[in-house]
């Protein structure tokens, strides 16, 4: 048939057409349509004919007839839906209401705006954890750069180091745990050894008159688990520090205490060193006390003479606390000589402690230390978040 | 840290002025180191801080600090020395088994009830902690006109001799005094392994002591109708011994009594103890300042030694001093500087903030950690804190797991406490079971350090941090704790990968290694019933662990 011919008898023609040459039905030779194959099973029609009779319809073929324009989504049932409503109070604000704009002509029941809503548990941070993790944060505005050192130490770093005596009270076993397993570990380099040893044995190059007792290698050897933070101080100090320095350290510490409301299994040490060739006692003191307003929120302190054996002057702070009066809040001192030179620092070093699960149960408003880490899911999903 | 009692009353008496308590207790006791931990009527319980100081664990010793600021005495005290002509000799034949001896005599003591208790406590502080629990230091004193010199400190054989030990009746040799004797039972083992046991024996054959257990009943009772006493002090060392002596006849001769040397007679040597000499030193005045911060004069470092007990003379830029003979604790000018600042009072000293410009940093993996924990807490996970301490059971047998090598403490407090863990699952568990009765589903998660055996390792062993979450409670599966840990490895940028795995604490065909980069950093299962059982834990688990140090970039 010639093609004019077609065109008139055909509405959308040039639509048809294009869709009969995409599908091969049809060929165009010389000015004539010719069929080249009948069309069999079509798609379209056939959703056509489903949208038309309300049957379910095919995704891939919807998005064609949508594309074509030959349907288009109707309002009419949200607003025959929504019109339900007209007049009357209504619980839920459905998306019928809202697009149609139907919820002018509604009521929405008003609620019970009093009543709780059903009990939820946010995921939270364990509230001492979060306590240390604030200490951290402040230690690290003040300047403090973070140590890190081993769970399990030899006695060398967490004693001798120290200038500790080998058979010093402070090193006897009912103050300390030791290992069955593994025993042994291994000494820092020939150079450092040796100067410890003779730091403990004559004084060395310290200036100092020594414990005088033949020193053991074999025992400052032995491995123990962290008993202070301070073996990790010790490290620092011998793998080198700048000058003027200032570190920290927040690490789990253990002792064989028996178990009671004040003493755990395990506790958290914070402490700190601060090199400087312009340190002295008074700026100890100082520091101090900025610790004690700027973590505790103190009033005043007051300051006692104490003892470390690895600290000469030593001093104990104790904080006046808004709520709880006065409490031990810190320990410090200038490292002993018999420490520092040893180590390879010959600058002053200041080291301080802070008693910081006795602050931390201050915070947090417990009374027994065991509840730092509290195994009750009740007690820790109630816990407030502190700021 | 030992604790001592003393009477207010005495104590004042012995400083010779009246020291209000409130002035005591906020100010003096600081001079001597301590702090009044409790007031009971007339007794003060004090907390003496050094351990290097035993002169300061009786009253006598404590009043020796505080007359140098609230009495009249000042500078070194001074103790005259007279012979006694008493002999001690030791046997050479106790080189091995408790190799000295120093002695000394003490007369004309009024022996009250506060002198008595006094004694009987500075000599139990002072061998108990001074003398590392008598190993280093026994002290023995004794009625000295109940013994016949000379004396003899030799050995004997377990069996070899009988006394009347203190306190008891019948005579009993050192063997059955170290197996029936209350004070054998607790210092016996520091005799063990020795064919022959220390003793002092008199001239008459009478036994003084057995040391370091106990004196004899006879000769070494000291009672209220003592006048003179026989003091000696037996060990190893005399950087112990020395000291040790010199305390305790110091502490004497404050109440009046009169000091007087023994001679002790050494196979190659004599030694004449008590030599109650001052001992010499010296400071300069720019060290002093240097170390304390303040600008101390000359003369007034001086008069600040002079309270705390020395003898201090200027020598040009630097101090000449004189220390009593009891303290052995200055081991360098750092330690009499200490005692300069005690004596100018810390409380005035005024604190100085220092202002050193530095970088404060933390490390990698707390960082690290921080961020994988509010990660967590999003997800809607309560974090939990945990012991690292643990025990086998918990770590192998609850888990289903044959029992492994981990990090083991020899002294244990409780077999609770006896390992470190070297995973985190078991911790989350153990949480789990002891919140069965709490409102479900739970989700918790624990980021925490374990202890893994490492040979190669300088401390033989590394430190691992972990991150383990588990959820219990009903309709909540396998598919859940995978969607939490995809949804933390996205939160993180990470690409992960999730391979079957055999792992006996899981239900089988429910576990998978957690690899990253290829490696494996991870287990994510859900928990065996028979695991559960075990824990008594009545809900359905699922856990995954996660080794940080191996997913941080």
């Amino acid at each position: 048939m010639a093609m004019s011919e077609v065109r008139k008898k055909t509405p959308d023609f040039s639509i048809a057409l294009s869709w009969a040459k995409k599908h091969g039905w049809v060929a165009i030779d010389k000015g004539k349509l010719v069929v080249v194959k009948k069309p069999g099973k079509i798609d379209e029609r056939d959703a056509l004919k489903g949208v038309e009779s309300g049957q379910a319809v095919g995704d891939k073929v919807l998005r064609i007839l949508l594309g074509r324009n030959l349907v288009f989504k109707e309002r009419e049932d949200s607003r025959k839906k929504a019109m339900k409503f007209i007049g009357k109070e209504v619980t839920t604000l459905s998306p019928e209401l809202i697009k149609t704009g139907m919820w002018k002509k509604v009521k929405l029941k008003p609620y019970n705006v009093g009543a709780r809503g059903e009990k939820k548990y946010p995921g939270k941070r364990q509230p001492y954890n979060r306590f240390l993790m604030q200490v951290r944060e402040k230690l690290v505005q003040l300047g403090f750069a973070e140590m890190s050192g081993p769970i399990i130490e030899t006695e060398f770093w967490n004693f001798d180091a120290l200038f500790q005596a080998q058979n010093h009270p402070s090193r006897d076993w009912t103050q300390t745990y030791t290992l069955k397993k593994p025993r042994t570990g291994s000494l820092p380099p020939k150079n450092v050894v040796e100067k410890v040893k003779a730091a403990h044995e004559n004084g060395g190059r310290t200036g100092s008159t020594g414990w005088g007792y033949k020193w053991d290698p074999a025992k400052a050897a032995q491995l123990m688990p962290r008993a202070h933070g301070t073996a990790c101080s010790a490290r620092q100090l011998s793998k080198g520090v700048n000058v003027p320095g200032k570190y920290f350290a927040i690490k789990r510490c253990f002792r064989p205490d028996v178990i009671d409301a004040t003493h755990g299994v395990e506790f958290n040490q914070c402490e700190g060193i601060i090199i400087d060739e312009s340190m002295t006692f008074d700026k100890m003191l100082g520091m101090l006390k900025l610790f004690a307003t700027e973590l505790a929120g103190a009033e005043d302190v007051r300051f006692y003479p104490d003892y470390y054996p690895f600290t000469e002057p030593s001093v104990q702070l104790s904080a006046k606390h808004p709520e709880l009066g006065w409490i031990e809040f810190a320990g410090a001192g200038i490292f002993r000589p018999e420490m520092t030179e040893p180590l390879g620092v010959k600058q002053p070093v200041l080291a301080w402690g802070l008693g910081i699960d006795r602050l931390a149960m201050c915070k947090l408003g417990i009374s027994d230390i065991r509840h730092l880490f509290s195994q009750d899911i009740d007690w820790l999903r109630r816990q407030k978040v502190t700021v | 840290m030992p604790t001592i009692e003393v009477n207010y009353e005495d104590l004042q008496m012995l400083v010779g002025e009246h020291v209000p308590l409130d002035v005591l207790q906020d100010e003096g006791i600081m001079y001597a180191k301590g702090e009044v931990d409790e007031i009971e009527g007339e007794v003060l319980k004090l907390d003496m801080k050094d351990t290097n100081r035993p002169d300061h664990w009786s009253v006598e010793g404590v009043a020796r600090e505080l007359q140098g600021r609230y009495g009249h005495k000042k500078g070194v005290p001074t103790y005259d020395v007279k012979p006694s002509g008493l002999v001690v000799k030791v046997d050479r034949k106790l080189k091995c088994i408790r190799p000295y001896t120093v002695c000394a005599v003490v007369k004309n003591i009024n022996i009250s009830h506060e002198v008595l208790s006094q004694m009987i406590q500075l000599q139990e502080k002072v061998s108990m902690t001074f003398g590392r629990n008598r190993k280093e230091v026994a002290i023995g004193v004794y009625d000295l006109h109940k013994i016949k010199g000379p004396i003899e400190f030799t050995s004997v054989k377990p069996g070899g001799i009988r006394f009347v030990p203190l306190e008891f009746e019948k005579p009993m040799t050192p063997a059955e005094i170290l197996k029936k004797h209350p004070k054998g039972l607790e210092h016996g083992h520091l005799l063990s392994g020795l064919k022959e046991y220390p003793i002092f024996i008199d001239s008459s054959g009478e036994v003084l002591s057995l040391p370091p257990i106990i004196n004899s009943n006879h000769t070494g009772k000291v009672s209220y109708s003592t006048k003179d006493v026989f003091i000696e002090c037996s060990g190893f060392d005399m950087k112990f011994l020395l000291p040790a002596l010199n305390t305790i006849v110091a502490a004497l001769a404050d109440r009046g009594g009169e000091i007087r040397s023994v001679r002790v007679e050494y196979h190659d040597k004599v030694r004449h103890t008590p030599d109650m000499s001052p001992k010499k030193s010296s400071i300069s005045v720019d060290y002093v300042n240097k170390v304390s911060g303040l600008k101390l004069s000359r003369g007034k470092i001086c008069e600040l030694l002079e309270e705390a007990r020395y003898d201090a003379k200027p020598k040009g830029k630097s101090i000449g001093l004189l220390y009593p003979a009891y303290r052995q604790d200055i081991m360098h000018p750092r330690d009499v500087v200490e005692d300069i600042i005690i004596s100018y009072g810390y409380n005035r000293i005024k604190p100085v903030a220092p202002k050193l410009h530095t970088i404060g940093s933390e490390t990698e993996i707390e960082k690290f950690s921080s961020s994988v924990a509010e990660v967590m807490a999003g997800l809607g996970f309560q974090e939990t804190l945990s012991y690292i301490l643990t025990n086998k059971a918990s770590l192998f047998g609850k888990m289903n797991l044959p029992e492994g090598d981990v990090a083991e403490i020899e002294n244990i407090v409780s077999s609770n406490w006896s390992v470190f863990r070297n995973w985190l699952i078991p911790s989350n568990l153990e949480f789990l079971s002891k919140n069965k009765h709490r409102e479900y589903p739970q989700q918790i998660f624990e980021v925490g350090d374990v202890v893994i055996l490492e040979q190669k390792k300088e401390t033989k062993t590394s430190d691992g941090r972990r991150m383990s979450a588990s959820v219990c409670g009903l309709n909540i599966g396998y598919e859940y704790m995978a969607s939490m840990l995809d949804a933390l490895f996205s939160a993180f940028g990470m690409e992960y990968e999730l391979v079957a795995a055999k792992h006996p604490t899981f239900i089988p065909g429910r576990a998978a290694e957690i690899r990253f980069s290829g490696k494996p950093v991870g287990i994510i299962g859900e928990i065996h019933p028979a695991v559960l059982n075990r824990w008594e834990i009545e809900n359905p688990v699922v856990s995954f662990e996660i080794d940080l140090r191996r997913i941080m970039v």
